[in-house]
């Protein structure tokens, strides 16, 4: 057989699509257990050092397939079709329902890794017949290194922010199977098993579509591109769609789509929700009631007074709950508050805790997401400001979160005057946090509550409150100044309507 | 949006057999027809055996019916003192204040609400103070509701042209002439709430008996609804339906068969203005009504025996004999009650069939309309804007409650209410037709009826139960205050010597307030009969 000079260029293209495809797989796993685990520099590293031993494995074990070569080839890259395709999805379900990530991220590297090390060596030697040893080399592992260029360009450029990680997994799946079905073409067939090839290469390739389009049609494709940001956690509970994003150093919370809290200055929102209050309190307290603020923000900031002896969290959905019990970004954020035996999580709605408890606490943090609608706009009228004035003694103090006093004002001052007409002297306060804006909360407390001076924390142990900037928080520029609006009740809630109205306009 | 047929309504709902053809992969809906036991309360209209040979058992004083007026009467006398044996018909108490326990959150089976009333309907406030639902009074005397009872807002949303608006008017849907009407009927309706008659009793007002005699005002009892919006000339679509939906929702008949004095009253008798009451003026509990009644019985001094049917009372020197079948256990039994009074809180029809002539004669039997409320158990996304009550622009129904609108947790699982008055000329016609139909062919009704909003409510329906009620309330129709043969607001209480009514038959339209004073009533002039001090009237 006499041996050619060249390879035909849909050869040459498959031999890119292949190297490309290895290390598209491998930059996924990366970037999957970096935004997972974190440590991006260490999950890289790992993650790169197995997937290149597994592919030295790949590639040792290629001696061992002696017969029916293409259809050995054609079958193995069908599996990293089918492995490196669903790899993202795959790892995401195992994070999100199982929690043995490592174990199972490993795992999937190890094998894609062996897979396609076996691709090249099998690769060479179908061709070897075609062209000289010297020439094949040079061609295909050139093609490969172009490949890899390729795919680590197009990976972070175009890839991951148009597609997503999901979408890219079982996209560059889809081109593993198109090599394989073009392989049955383009290389000399072994016994007539062409068809059935075929027929496979078709069953990956329609697998894969099929995903894609579920993935488009039900899953987290709006969320993905909407928020800007790739999405390393997700679920639907009964109350509400849970969604944290990453991108390199900043966590989000998005429930229903409302942005809760981002890592970059979460600390501004949470030290000014905890700290006046105690220091409106004037002495650290014991028992200490936090209704909403699921996330535990609030309660890590809570945990910096020694003397606290407990800390009830009321929240009702356990979906959220969970999420900073267990999951690693999660408890990363809170400081593990969690697990703080303190601490006791109670998954209830707490209108309903408030009627039912007899307990009495000398600090309730109230941290409800805007009452954007009237399920939550419950949460703020003076039925449940009467329930929670009953639960704390004369000289005990509460702290609510009550929306932005700039962007929705006659909201803020509703809530506040409602918060007044429950029977508790009211301080409002604001503070800037650069992903929300300007924000503002209500210290509430019995006869005769001023102003603190100073904090019931020493110096330094907080990112941005300090004596010196207590009296600011609640001094209010003209532009945010109080309105008389009304009260906000449960059989009416016009600060349900209000406030949409008011977000509408800046949202236009 | 997909066509809903019938059969595609009937095979969802598991009576697949019925159309001859089956849908597969569709969950059936369970359901029962729980009915007012109008087949043994015939037995009373087709003539019945009195069983005189029973022994006679003792009383102090037996009252018949446990809707709101019979239980009324008993939290009257059980505050006096007065030991009650109280005898219903039904498995069930309230009559059409009943209510159920099953499923996801109680519902109302009638009665689902009740408007913050009047200062002068004094016991109801009573009672409603007494249950920790009022929680104060402000400067002027008014009443200060528990917050919570009142209805969370949203309170209600129209479906209309295809889509949902946010009250009972959606005002930008409408034209301009529709506009015009509801302004001018605005204004006519602020003008009667306020008016005070040449007699100086306002001209409508809540107990309905302090409302004024004016000769120029009960002049619009000659009149029908639909007569008097001529009048004024309001006959744009909308206008006409917005005030039926009203007629039909309180007193089950259309604008053509109600009094316009009656309708007036619907619109202008409330008259509580206090800053709480901005929002939704209406109280609601889970159980609708079914919460008052649970109240007052709770209250009772005595005993309560259902599945009583009474078929007699006779005044007997020094008392009256209450005569009865027990049908509660298997095989009727008689039983005959020895008592030294009675209250009879039942309809004038069915006190007509009990008494001897003399006191029966003095019964005002009104026209009642049939109804069919549903509740269907439901499970789906919560939404988080829901209203309380969600209506049909022209259905043929009046909409449904959510029957668990006033809990604060979010919850997929509810119940809802729907409730359909059948109005027409002919009421025993639609009522035997009514009574003859089956669960599947009413539940399908009640499906079809809400398709053009909830298209695939059956795919998130688990059951739907049905109370058929064959004689539901009084309808006020022209001439029933000034033409019922006595003076216009004269109530007759006493019967006979020992025996009371207590009834909103006495007042020809169904108001908690009416059927609480009637019962009230009744059992103070029982407490002044039988020589009790029942210390200071609670009217």
């Amino acid at each position: 057989m006499s041996k050619r000079r060249y390879l035909s260029p849909a050869l040459l293209g498959s031999v890119v699509v292949i190297a490309t495809s290895g290390l598209v797989y491998e930059l996924i796993a990366g970037t999957m257990a970096s935004y997972v685990l974190g440590d991006s520099v260490a999950q890289f590293s790992f993650v790169i050092g197995l997937y290149l031993f597994a592919m030295g494995i790949g590639s040792y074990a290629s001696k061992h397939i002696e017969r029916d070569l293409l259809r050995r080839f054609v079958e193995i890259e069908l599996a990293i079709a089918l492995v490196g395709g669903f790899s993202a999805p795959l790892l995401f379900l195992v994070y999100t329902s199982f929690g043995a990530f490592r174990a199972a991220l490993y795992s999937m590297v190890l094998l894609i890794g062996v897979l396609v090390g076996l691709e090249v060596p099998l690769l060479i030697r179908l061709l070897e017949f075609q062209l000289s040893l010297k020439d094949l080399v040079a061609r295909v592992l050139s093609l490969d290194y172009v490949g890899a260029l390729f795919a680590s360009l197009l990976f972070p450029l175009v890839l991951l922010p148009k597609l997503g990680i999901h979408k890219t997994s079982m996209l560059v799946g889809l081109l593993n199977a198109l090599v394989a079905f073009a392989a049955t073409f383009l290389l000399p067939l072994e016994h007539g098993r062409s068809w059935r090839l075929r027929a496979e290469c078709a069953i990956v390739s329609l697998g894969l579509v099929i995903g894609i389009v579920a993935f488009d049609r039900y899953a987290l494709k709006h969320e993905a591109t909407f928020f800007g940001a790739p999405i390393i956690y997700s679920s639907q509970s009964p109350y509400q769609r849970i969604v944290m994003t990453q991108s390199r150093q900043t966590t989000r919370l998005f429930l229903n789509g409302q942005l809760q809290f981002s890592s970059d200055d979460e600390h501004r929102y949470h030290e000014t929700l905890v700290h006046p209050a105690v220091a409106t309190l004037g002495h650290c307290p014991k028992q200490v009631l936090v209704l909403g603020g699921g996330d535990g923000l609030a309660v890590r900031e809570l945990l910096r007074y020694p003397a606290v002896e407990s800390i009830t969290l009321v929240d009702l959905d356990p979906a959220v709950t969970e999420v900073f019990r267990n999951v690693p970004v999660g408890r990363k954020l809170n400081h593990d508050a969690f697990l703080d035996p303190r601490v006791t999580v109670r998954n209830e709605d707490a209108f309903a805790f408030l009627d039912e408890t007899k307990e009495n606490y000398d600090l309730v943090v109230v941290d409800f997401p805007d009452p954007g609608n009237y399920a939550v706009g419950k949460l703020y009228t003076l039925s449940f400001y009467q329930r929670l004035r009953q639960r704390i003694p004369p000289r005990g103090i509460a702290v609510i979160q009550t929306t932005s006093p700039y962007f929705a004002r006659r909201s803020f001052w509703m809530a506040a005057e409602t918060i007044a007409a429950a029977d508790f002297e009211v301080l409002p306060m604001h503070v800037h946090v650069p992903s929300f804006g300007e924000w503002g909360f209500v210290v509430a407390g019995g006869p005769g509550i001023t102003v603190p001076r100073s904090l019931q924390l020493p110096e330094g142990q907080l990112r941005f409150l300090g004596a010196d900037e207590l009296p600011e928080l609640f001094r209010f520029p003209k532009d945010m100044s109080r309105v008389q609006v009304g009260i906000n009740r449960l059989n009416d809630q016009p600060l349900v309507s209000i406030y949409t109205e008011e977000w509408d306009q800046w949202q236009r | 949006m997909a066509t809903l047929t019938r059969r595609d309504l009937l095979a969802a709902i598991g009576a697949a057999w019925l159309v001859d053809a089956e849908l597969p992969g569709r969950r059936p809906i369970d359901g029962v027809l729980v009915g007012a036991s109008h087949r043994v309360g015939h037995l009373l209209r087709d003539g019945l055996p009195r069983a005189n040979d029973a022994p006679s058992e003792r009383a102090d004083v037996v009252i018949i019916g446990s809707g709101i007026s019979g239980a009324s009467a008993a939290w009257r006398l059980a505050a006096a003192g007065v030991e009650v044996r109280m005898l219903e018909l039904e498995p069930f108490a309230g009559g059409t204040s009943a209510w159920g326990e099953d499923g996801a959150v109680a519902h109302p089976w009638g009665a689902h609400y009740l408007p913050a009333p009047n200062p002068a309907a004094r016991a109801s406030l009573r009672l409603l103070e007494e249950m920790g639902e009022v929680t104060g009074w402000d400067a002027l005397g008014n009443p200060q509701f528990k917050e919570e009872s009142l209805c969370h807002a949203p309170d209600e949303r129209l479906f209309y042209r295809d889509e949902w608006h946010p009250s009972l008017v959606p005002k930008a849907a409408l034209d301009a002439a529709e506009r015009r009407d509801l302004e001018h009927f605005r204004q006519r309706r602020n003008h009667y709430r306020t008016l005070v008659g040449r007699d100086g009793r306002p001209a409508f007002t809540i107990p309905l008996s302090l409302s004024s005699r004016d000769p120029e005002l009960l002049a619009l009892d000659r009149l029908t609804m639909s007569e008097w919006l001529d009048r004024e000339g309001l006959h744009t679509r909308f206008m006409r339906w917005y005030v039926e939906y009203a007629t039909l929702d309180d007193f089950g008949a259309e604008l053509t068969d109600v009094s316009a004095w009656a309708g007036l009253h619907y619109f202008c008798a409330r008259k509580l203005e206090t800053a709480q009451l901005h929002g939704s003026h209406y109280l609601v509990w889970p159980e609708g009504n079914g919460r008052l009644v649970k109240h007052l019985l709770g209250r009772l001094h005595g005993v309560r025996e259902h599945g009583q049917l009474v078929t007699g009372i006779e005044s007997v020197p020094g008392g009256v004999r209450v005569h009865a079948l027990d049908i509660g256990h298997g095989t009727p039994l008689g039983r005959t009650i020895d008592a030294r009074a009675a209250i009879l809180a039942v309809p004038g029809f069915i006190g007509r069939r009990l008494l001897q002539p003399a006191p029966a004669a003095r019964l005002t039997a009104r026209a009642a309309s049939p109804w069919v409320v549903a509740n269907l158990h439901v499970k789906r996304t919560f939404d988080p804007n829901h209203a309380w009550d969600s209506v049909l622009y022209e259905s043929a129904s009046l909409g449904y409650i959510d029957a668990g609108h006033q809990r604060t947790r979010p919850d997929e699982r509810t119940v809802l209410t729907h409730f359909r008055a059948y109005g027409g000329a002919d009421v025993a016609r639609t009522r035997t037709e009514l009574l003859g139909r089956g669960w599947a062919s009413l539940a399908s009704d009640v499906l079809l009826d809400l398709a053009p909003a909830h298209p695939n409510l059956a795919e998130s329906t688990s059951r739907i139960d049905l109370m058929v009620w064959a004689h539901a309330m009084p309808r006020p129709r022209p001439g029933f205050l000034t033409a019922s043969g006595r003076g216009p607001f004269e109530t007759v209480t006493l019967l006979d010597e020992r025996i009371a009514w207590a009834h909103v038959d006495q007042s020809g339209y169904a108001l908690f307030e009416e059927a609480n004073a009637h019962g009230v009533r009744a059992a103070e002039a029982i407490c002044e009969v039988l020589g009790v001090n029942p210390g200071a009237s609670w009217l």
